[in-house]
């Protein structure tokens, strides 16, 4: 009997401050480098379409299925400390939830960032026990899954958090990892013991980027029509991971969404084989099946399923190694405020802006970005990037 | 199909778009079996065509170019006439059968109004840019907005070079959206050279392309990158005030004016160019964007250019922002990982705007009224 293992990623990036070559040198603060006033204006946004009335509707649904309903969320921290200097009630409202005892919480990088592609590990081991230590801090809990930056996943990284202690960890349920077989599994890292979740993509992108595509032939979608998808699936485990933002900021209230979440726990549990997990739960339940093996880096973003969204080009990479090779030298300065600063201009986003990929995967860089396209986007994080160096040297 | 097409220039004679315009256009029609007689005034040099089905018909004389003003001072006063003198002129050699006539902006709109009526024939006209855009938005003559809204008026078709063209045509002139095509323009693309620390203003020297917000910008590009040299090349009525404006500002041993260059030595300084910038005030498309880049090199348009709303490996900025100006100009210096992939780039999806397209696209046009 498949479960159906909800999880959703709430992620907000600290967005750049207009700095040009000309402040390069010539800044007294590091605090200028992020765009404090858009930042507030797009969280509050966010969190009254999206944050504040979503964590409701779950947290009414897991009372009206008595527990039944089950989700999990992985929060970065700087998603945190928005909430905790805008509104404050939407880390009131997440803890309500993970109270009801069907939530679980997943482990990521606090900053959201590319360190698991690093030379060495350090960065990825340190900013991941930042997170860690922000999950105990309010949660009092331990998570048991991770879940990298965009699902970016291989077998470094797999290794690497095995001996960090976690029990599983989540990522693309691509072919070019699985072949022939199927997503709805759970599998081991050929050199890892570890349990690996793998997104069942087709199922989580009808919610996450089709609903409201009038051109898709499954739309409109509703809740009993995607309930039956679910019932007729094959495998152990129906893994639907998508963005958090996809409830009333991705697709707006006017698409019907909420009223399609609001039903979709009922219409599911109408099949009887049919029931919800939380990651944690699907670890303990389920074994794996088969092993995987996965060289080079996948990741769950664009139609490459790769790293290319963030080191697709020469301009990206150059920002990437420029901000990469500091870090020793930030390091051992015990600077709190550099290595601070430091760590929020790594967050995956400052590339992601800068990617050039044309077509389909384009206009969704586009939708996201905060720039004129990915040039500008490169000019501003560059600049800054020099400018932070300038303070170093 | 037989076209009777009214210009005003074609290479090698050029000043600005229309007549780049008109040569890939009617070069790419002729390859597609359409049968065109290009009318144009007699020129100095030799111009002609190596295809069967595209003659070049030279009219007479006449010393007027769709980039004149009135107070042209060469004119002494004869230009209203000397325009209606040609238009006349072009009306009683234009002879035959065609199925469509077709016309370039506001200089031959007369005789392409007059000849719908004297021939019975549907009128196609191509703005490739209006007087507000040659006027940058300043002072805009009433006698060449009458003409053109009459010629637009009249026009049983209309192809815009630009969105942004449609836009103006349809708010400034009154015209009705749904008679109105977008075309955007094409590019023969220009060999890449050896480059050059050298940043470049190509064009008109009007006030419609902005030469003088080029001019700031390069001062302040100076300080932080001494060894960059700034062309300015192209010819107009602005030339001796940039020249002063350059002294002022302090930056004359940075500023090279070429005056006019032949066609070899436009491809050339393309070619070797690390950056080309087009401040315009007003760009209905602006074909010299699609040049440069064409020849590899990363440009810095106009956030209104209508070429941008087709294009998206180029820089844009706002004509009067010169800070943000010479910020990506230095950046396009210092950061070679920018300047490779906006060349790369950029040189690919040029790939896509070819003449061949436009012809295309404007005998669609022809088949709405024929």
């Amino acid at each position: 009997m498949p479960s159906i293992c909800f999880y959703f990623e709430v992620h907000q990036p600290m967005r750049l401050n207009k700095f040009s070559v000309f402040n390069i040198g010539n800044n007294n603060t590091e605090s200028t480098y992020f765009d404090s006033q858009l930042n507030k204006e797009i969280f509050i946004k966010v969190a009254k379409k999206c944050y504040l009335p979503t964590n409701n509707l779950l947290l009414n649904l897991i009372n009206k299925y008595d527990g039944k309903f089950r989700i999990s969320f992985s929060l970065t921290g700087t998603f945190v400390e928005f909430c905790e200097q805008f509104i404050p009630e939407v880390i009131d409202s997440f803890k309500d939830l993970f109270k009801t005892g069907a939530v679980d919480m997943i482990e990521e990088t606090y900053y959201h960032s590319l360190s698991s592609l690093y030379d060495d590990m350090d960065e990825f081991q340190d900013q991941v026990k930042m997170h860690g230590q922000m999950i105990k801090r309010l949660f009092n809990y331990k998570p048991r899954v991770f879940r990298n930056t965009e699902a970016i996943y291989d077998n470094r990284i797999a290794k690497k958090v095995e001996e960090m202690g976690y029990k599983g960890i989540i990522t693309e349920g691509t072919e070019k990892i699985l072949q022939w077989r199927s997503a709805n599994y759970l599998y081991k890292p050929i050199n890892a013991n570890l349990k690996v979740l793998l997104r069942n993509y087709t199922l989580s992108d009808d919610v996450g980027f089709r609903f409201s595509a009038r051109m898709w032939p499954g739309h409109p979608l509703t809740a009993d029509k995607y309930a039956n998808w679910m019932a007729k699936s094959e495998g152990d485990l129906i893994n639907l991971f998508m963005d958090y933002e996809t409830f009333g900021e991705h697709h707006w209230t006017e698409t019907g969404i909420f009223e399609f979440l609001e039903h979709f726990p009922g219409e599911a549990l109408k099949h009887d084989h049919l029931d919800f997990v939380t990651v944690r739960e699907a670890i303990e339940r389920y074994e794996t099946v088969g092993e995987i093996d996965v060289p080079w880096a996948i990741s769950w973003a664009d139609a490459d399923r790769d790293v290319s969204t963030w080191l697709g080009n020469d301009m990206q990479i150059a920002c990437f190694n420029e901000l990469k090779n500091i870090g020793k030298k930030i390091k051992e300065s015990g600077d709190r405020n550099l290595l601070n600063t430091w760590r929020r201009l790594q967050t995956s986003d400052h590339l992601y802006y800068v990617c050039t990929k044309g077509m389909e995967d384009g206009d969704v860089h586009k939708y996201f970005s905060p720039y004129d396209g990915p040039y500008d986007g490169f000019i501003n994080y560059m600049n800054i990037i020099q400018d932070f160096k300038h303070r170093l040297y | 199909m037989r076209v009777a097409m009214i210009g005003w220039e074609y290479p090698p004679f050029k000043a600005g778009g229309l007549a780049t315009h008109c040569y890939g256009l009617t070069r790419s029609l002729a390859d597609k079996g359409v049968q065109i007689d290009f009318y144009m005034p007699k020129t100095k040099h030799a111009t002609g065509s190596d295809k069967k089905n595209l003659n070049i018909i030279e009219v007479g004389e006449t010393e007027i170019f769709p980039y004149d003003r009135p107070d042209n001072k060469e004119l002494a006063g004869q230009f209203f006439e000397a325009v209606y003198r040609y238009n006349d002129l072009v009306v009683s050699r234009v002879k035959g059968k065609y199925d469509a006539i077709h016309c370039h902006d506001w200089l031959t709109m007369k005789a392409g109004i007059a000849l719908k009526y004297k021939t019975n024939t549907p009128l196609v006209l191509t703005v490739h840019s209006t007087e507000y855009d040659r006027s940058g938005w300043i002072y805009p003559n009433q006698w060449f907005i009458d003409i053109e809204k009459e010629g637009m008026e009249k026009a049983d078709r209309i192809i815009a070079v630009s969105h942004f063209t449609k836009r103006v045509i349809v708010e400034k002139y009154g015209i009705n959206p749904n008679k109105i095509s977008v075309v955007h323009n094409a590019v023969y693309p220009i060999p890449e050279g050896h480059k050059q620390d050298i940043v470049l203003f190509l064009g008109r020297l009007t006030i419609q392309k902005g030469a003088e917000f080029f001019l700031r910008a390069a001062q302040k590009v100076k300080d932080y990158e001494p060894d960059t040299r700034f062309v300015v090349a192209g010819i107009g009525d602005m030339l001796p005030r940039l020249i002063t404006q350059a002294l002022d500002l302090g930056i004359s041993d940075q500023v090279i004016f070429t005056g006019r260059l032949t066609e070899d030595e436009v491809k050339h300084i393309y070619g070797i160019s690390s950056v080309y910038v087009m401040p315009s005030v007003s760009e209905p498309f602006g074909i010299t964007a699609l040049e440069a880049i064409s020849a590899g090199t990363p440009t810095i348009a106009s956030k209104t250019a209508g070429f941008s709303e087709a294009f998206n490996n180029c820089l844009r900025v706002d004509f009067w922002d010169t800070d943000e100006m010479a910020n990506k100009i230095i950046s396009l210096i210092r950061y070679k990982p920018l300047h490779q992939t906006l060349s790369k780039q950029g040189k690919q999806e040029i790939e896509l705007f070819t003449w061949d397209r436009v012809a295309d696209k404007t005998i669609d046009v022809y088949n709405e009224v024929i």
